[in-house]
């Protein structure tokens, strides 16, 4: 039951984020919907993947892979780009406390201020390395089905 | 004398040229509408193929047989040529901000240039009113809807509800002031330091105020509408999809707008830990 309510905020938090983001990247106000579900749907697709057991960067990966193959399929139907509403659907996923924690991890490392500096060290590179795998694994979640669906014509 | 010079300069000239002469006359009007589409697509958001479709869309449909294209992180290059003359323009591209609402604008004109309902001119002056008139949700609405946007991001990272409020009053404030800021030309970089402190320091104190046990996490979470989703993503499909130069400009830029965020939110924890320790 917990874990049903967990769900539905990831769901409704995902889907609020992404409609203001939405806002932020001026999207018309039909199109707002579209981020919202976007973001629902990559938000709560990544919340079961975790609860399955997959690592946060496969979750990632697979929520934005479904984000984008849905959008890929939509753009024809639903005259709009599939770029934006995508990026805004993926964006509550993109790791921003955990690039603000490597870097204030690095710069504290600079201070000398640090008790256990190598403890740290290791701290903060396993977030610099979270943020590239999972930036990484969003965007080519989202690339992957225009490059498989569309063929580039031999110059 | 002079009133024949007068005379002479005032008058509309009758410039003979020859056909290679007006080919190119015509071309540079392709060029640079072309060129204006593209850039207007770069700076509101689009992706390397997302600039290149535009860019040829716009070219083909007024009349170029030849398009070719060079994206660049800061210029546009594209030669287009009919009949074997050809001509090559470069452009300069501005400030980068996303704006979905022009990109589908571009569209749709591109859709009647290439159905060939507009001649190079209009499409020149079609593409100026574009830029004017497309319809952008006022400041204050923006502002709102990104306190709202970060507010639910601190849920979804696990701040307590007392924190919440704070996170949506911070970022709403940030988001104003980065407005302003970037209304004034402000560089960008800079820009992001003084949000993110501002929206830091606010966020820090309100937390704190309202009893959040969450304070950490809370001033983080004010600070997210700042994170460069759109270059980051658009950065690696563009290394994906061929266009290796634009994607790591594109990550470069991403890695410093990181580091000028994470500064302001260093100075922001300070100064909230000075005043109140």
């Amino acid at each position: 039951m917990m874990g049903f309510a967990s769900l539905l905020q990831q769901i409704a938090c995902g889907a609020i984020a992404a409609a203001g983001f939405g806002v932020l990247f001026n999207v018309g106000s039909r199109t707002l919907s579209l981020c919202a579900a976007s973001g629902a749907t990559a938000l709560g697709l990544r919340t079961c993947c975790l609860g399955m057991g997959m690592s946060l960067e496969g979750a990632s990966f697979v929520a934005a892979l479904s984000v984008g193959a849905v959008l890929h399929f939509l753009h024809p139907l639903m005259d709009v780009s599939h770029n934006v509403p995508g990026v805004a659907g993926c964006i509550a996923m993109v790791p921003g406390s955990f690039a603000a924690k490597a870097i204030i991890g690095l710069f504290a490392l600079t201070t000398g201020s640090v008790g256990d500096e190598l403890d740290m060290l290791v701290t903060a590179t396993k977030y610099a390395l979270r943020v590239f795998f999972i930036t990484g694994a969003i965007g080519t979640g989202l690339a992957v089905p225009s490059l498989l669906f569309r063929r580039r014509v031999p110059q | 004398m002079e009133n024949d010079a007068t005379q002479k300069a005032t008058d509309p000239k009758v410039v003979f040229c020859s056909p290679y002469e007006s080919a190119l006359s015509s071309l540079e009007i392709i060029a640079t509408a072309s060129l204006e589409a593209g850039k207007m697509s770069m700076e509101a958001g689009a992706n390397a193929i997302g600039v290149e479709t535009i860019t040829q869309i716009f070219a083909l449909g007024l009349g170029a047989r030849l398009v070719e294209l060079r994206i660049g992180y800061a210029s546009l290059a594209i030669t287009v040529g009919i009949d074997g003359a050809s001509i090559t323009c470069v452009r300069k591209v501005g400030d980068f901000r996303v704006n979905h609402r022009l990109i589908h604008a571009l569209g749709n004109l591109g859709t009647r240039v290439a159905k060939g309902q507009l001649t190079a001119e209009r499409t020149r002056s079609e593409l100026g009113l574009l830029r004017g008139e497309t319809p952008k949700y006022s400041a204050w609405i923006t502002a709102l809807a990104v306190g709202i946007a970060c507010a639910a991001f601190g849920r979804l990272l696990g701040v307590d509800w007392r924190g919440v409020g704070p996170i949506a009053l911070a970022a709403i404030i940030g988001q104003y002031v980065r407005q302003l800021l970037l209304r004034c030309h402000v560089n960008a970089f800079l820009c992001a330091a003084i949000t993110s402190f501002i929206s830091c320091v606010v966020a820090g104190l309100g937390a704190r105020w309202a009893g959040s046990a969450t304070i950490t996490v809370a001033m983080i979470s004010s600070i997210l509408m700042l994170v460069p989703g759109v270059p980051a993503v658009n950065a690696l499909r563009d290394i994906l999809e061929g266009h290796p130069t634009l994607g790591n400009a594109r990550a470069v830029t991403v890695v410093a707008t990181l580091i000028f965020i994470t500064a302001g939110l260093w100075l922001g924890n300070a100064a909230i830990n000075e005043w109140h320790p």
